[in-house]
């Protein structure tokens, strides 16, 4: 069952459509041959007679009949007069009675019988669009104006021309009034409902595609959406018989309206097929370009035959377009192509048929037109065509954004390995810098002072100095713990800093008799001051501490921190010999102030000297963010 | 060591001092029984390698002052101190540590100890260290201040000062001194800022190494019944 339904719909949809015409079309057949209503009979003669010339003679002519006056201007009035059929006369006297039935009659007319007016559309409106022949009459004989002997009876039909429409009568069917109305009711079935739902489709799917357009700005949806609506506006205004306003206005619309659904159809397929250069192109855009000139010239000068003239451009233009998609299919055609093949050679079928049955009589209900249910199918498979864009169009959407979303997520990833490799080197950057850091610190300080242990432990023979080195190995752990210290976490507490400091330093100046005076402040973070920032202060410290207690003969330094504006002070004063400090060095012999210099810029610190009347003022002056003042 | 305050030796009691050493360096051990011939009074108890032997011994002996050495060969001494804080809870607690790294004593503090004896230190100074403590002393540096700040300062809700509260919560005069003590003050010259006794700044001090071990143990428990173990 499933793999039958999956070939069924793997069937393209050309194929179906074949299908279903052709079923349709079969079926049209059957219900539109040509069998006569039973009782009925056809009368196909009738005497003709001019009114407003007295000179006209009355004379015969087969029906249907085109009113052909002079100019073709049909402005003045015809009479027609018909005779009995001998056939109904036994039913005529009897209920319920014999009527006659008009199937194409206008544009305006009356019904005598005896001399008895018995029906009438727009006989007695003045101005205003009329067109009666847009929809069978059906008009009862009531036996009480029946003569006697039967061949006395006669019906008039007279009508009433109108410029630029043609007038005429078609055979007129007498017959039993019951079978009559319902051929009545069936002629107005496909002469007017089906009009009707013809241009509610057209107008629904034209709506459908305008908005298509709008949202998507596809030319070809515009280009049907303009069709259809203007195919709907053309059989809104062929359904009914009569409309208020002017008729010039209404009969210029109707037929601008067909100019413009031919072009724009014509449009739609070029897009449709791709034909998007061309000489028919050209001749449809001239065509739409002078349709409303051409018409409305029409209009004014009341010429019918200006109007035949446009009809056969239209065709012509058609015709184009069908050699074009001929020649176009010689490279092969898509499904959709195929399928709008399909449905148009289907419409043109009906075309045909019309032609051949009302134009040259072959067999088949002249009052009835396939064209109509034929345009109903063309829409429909515009609308498919329609619906396979758009629901192909969403499809690459959908695709697009998948390969979109995929690209999306490998750049991700592709980001993510790149942030991952730069956090690595990063990381590796940071631990390289750190280690070259603790590596220089423990060659100049632990390193340095192991070297000496071990040389003078090496130099001292058999007598070890034992104080000596125990000193000097205590040493080496102060330096290692500083190192360590300056691993902790300080965030640039400098007070912090410089308590951890004096831990270090409190014993060599307890030792030299020095009193530390202790004047540190809390004092606002400094920037920076982190792990080597600390471990360079410590120097500089330290460094600081070893010139008071080795050269200032000192007996007091004071330490201080305070904040002055946007900076944070860090004083070291001693109350030495220290006048003229800055001209001497601050270590003979050592990297003394230089070093000192270098260490402070390495933390953004600025180095000040001052006498401190007595002794010297060391400063070191740490720049502040604006924010943190 | 900050408090560099030299008490007059002897104050304390000499029968009172009973010593128990938890260090696998045999060095130390020679250390602590040179440093003690100073102290002919003082007895050393006993001496444990390892935690497996600390549990068996330690726990049991009857000495006042434990030194602990937190690189054990079985296991860190955090654990121990857990047990010697609560089985023990008269004794003196003293980390031995060679280099007085303020994260990792703050988690021993947490754990119950008293205070920390920095290795490398002299016998005179070893000596000093004990009588400090036992003495109601309590060692501290700057950084230790500043971290015990940091995590004191995170929960800061009012109560009374005896309370076992789970929120830890310092005095304005705790605060004081911390500050001091992180700014690099020693104890008299806190004292002297504070107008209080340099053994006052000491208390201080020492209570709020209870507090911090007190605070590690509620919420230790408080873990303990949030994951349904207790």
């Amino acid at each position: 069952m499933r793999p039958l339904l999956r070939r069924l719909l793997d069937t393209p949809a050309y194929v179906w459509a074949a299908l279903l015409l052709t079923a349709l079309l079969l079926f049209l057949a059957q219900i539109t041959r040509l069998q006569g209503v039973e009782g009925a009979v056809v009368v196909r003669d009738a005497q003709v007679r001019l009114a407003g010339d007295p000179l006209a003679q009355e004379r015969p002519v087969a029906l249907p009949h085109v009113w052909d006056d002079r100019h073709r201007s049909w402005s003045g009035e015809a009479w027609y007069r018909i005779g009995l059929p001998a056939e109904l006369e036994p039913q005529a006297m009897q209920e319920p009675g014999i009527g006659l039935l008009l199937p194409r009659v206008g544009v305006r007319f009356r019904v005598l019988f005896n001399g008895h007016e018995l029906a009438s559309e727009g006989w007695r409106r003045g101005a205003g669009y009329m067109d009666a022949g847009v929809q069978a009459q059906y008009v009862p004989l009531p036996a009480s104006l029946m003569r006697r002997p039967w061949g006395d009876n006669k019906v008039e039909v007279q009508l009433r021309g109108q410029a630029l429409r043609i007038s005429g009568l078609s055979p007129v069917w007498f017959g039993p009034s019951e079978a009559l109305q319902q051929r009545h009711r069936w002629l107005m079935w496909w002469q007017v409902h089906l009009t009707w739902m013809v241009a509610a489709s057209g107008f629904l799917l034209g709506l459908l595609s305008l908005l298509i357009w709008a949202h998507s700005g596809e030319r070809l949806f515009g280009l049907l959406a303009g069709g259809l609506l203007v195919l709907t506006l053309r059989l809104t205004l062929s359904a009914p018989v009569f409309l208020p306003g002017t008729f010039g206005l209404w009969d210029y619309l109707h037929k601008l309206a067909f100019t413009f659904y031919c072009g724009l159809i014509y449009l739609f397929m070029s897009e449709l097929f791709d034909f998007r250069q061309g000489l028919a192109r050209k001749v449809v855009l001239v065509m739409l370009l002078l349709g409303p000139i051409w018409l409305a010239v029409q209009a004014w000068t009341q010429d019918y035959q200006l109007y035949r003239i446009w009809t056969g451009v239209i065709v012509l233009v058609c015709v184009l377009a069908l050699a074009q998609v001929m020649h176009r299919a010689r490279w092969g055609l898509d499904v959709n192509q195929r399928l709008m093949v399909v449905v148009g050679l289907a419409t043109v079928g009906t075309g045909l048929r019309d032609f051949l049955v009302v134009q040259l009589g072959l067999p088949g209900d002249a009052d009835i037109r396939w064209m109509t249910p034929g345009s109903l199918v063309l829409m429909f498979a515009m609308g498919w065509v329609l619906m396979q864009r758009v629901t192909r169009s969403l499809e690459q959407v959908g695709r697009l954004n998948a390969q979109l979303a995929r690209q999306v997520s490998e750049r991700e990833d592709e980001l993510h390995a790149v942030f991952d490799r730069l956090r690595q080197a990063e990381n590796q950057r940071v631990l390289e810098t750190e280690r070259r850091r603790l590596t220089r610190d423990m060659h100049d300080g632990l390193g340095s002072q192991l070297v000496q242990t071990l040389n003078l432990v090496r130099s001292s023979g058999e007598h070890i100095e034992s104080a000596a080195v125990a000193s000097m190995l205590s040493h080496a752990l102060e330096e290692l713990r500083m190192t360590l210290d300056s691993l902790e976490p300080m965030e640039g507490d400098l007070p912090t800093i410089l308590g951890t400091l004096r831990q270090r330093m409190a014993p060599a100046l307890q030792a030299a008799r020095i009193e530390l005076d202790w004047q540190v402040q809390e004092v606002p973070a400094v920037p920076g001051l982190e792990a080597r920032n600390v471990m360079h202060l410590f120097r500089c410290l330290q460094e600081v501490f070893a010139n008071v207690v080795k050269h200032a003969h000192a007996t007091r330094v004071t330490v201080r921190t305070w904040q002055d504006g946007a900076q944070v002070m860090l004083s070291v004063a001693d109350n030495g010999v220290g006048l003229g400090w800055p001209g001497r060095p601050l270590r003979e012999g050592g990297r003394g102030l230089g070093n000192l210099r270098l260490r402070a810029s390495e933390i953004g610190a600025d180095l000040r000297f001052s006498d401190a009347r007595p002794g010297t003022c060391v400063t070191l002056v740490f720049g502040l963010p604006a924010r943190a003042i | 060591m900050t408090d560099t305050e030299e008490l007059p030796a002897g104050v304390v009691s000499p029968g009172d001092t009973r010593i128990y050493l938890i260090e696998d360096d045999h060095t130390i051990l020679q250390f602590l029984q040179r440093a003690l011939l100073a102290r002919p009074a003082w007895r050393l108890l006993g001496h444990s390698g390892s935690l497996a032997h600390a549990r068996e011994h330690a726990l049991a002996s009857q000495a006042n002052v434990f030194l602990v050495d937190l690189g054990l060969p079985d296991g860190g001494g955090e654990d121990l101190l857990r047990v010697l804080a609560r089985q023990q809870p008269e004794a003196e607690l003293l980390v031995f540590t060679v280099f007085g790294e303020e994260s990792r004593l703050i988690g021993a503090l947490e754990a119950g100890a008293t205070g920390y004896v920095l290795k490398g230190c002299s016998p005179q100074e070893l000596i000093e260290a004990i009588e400090q403590i036992r003495e109601g002393g309590a060692p501290i540096s700057p950084l230790l201040a500043r971290l015990l700040l940091k995590q004191f300062r995170s929960v800061q809700a009012p109560g009374p000062a005896d309370t076992p509260d789970e929120t830890v919560w310092l005095s304005e005069r705790e605060t004081d001194v911390l500050k001091l003590v992180a700014h690099g003050y020693v104890n008299k010259e806190i004292a002297a800022k504070l107008g209080i006794a340099p053994a006052t700044v000491s208390t201080h001090i020492k209570n709020l190494y209870r507090k911090l071990s007190v605070h590690s143990r509620v919420q230790v428990v408080r873990i303990a019944q949030e994951r349904g173990l207790l």
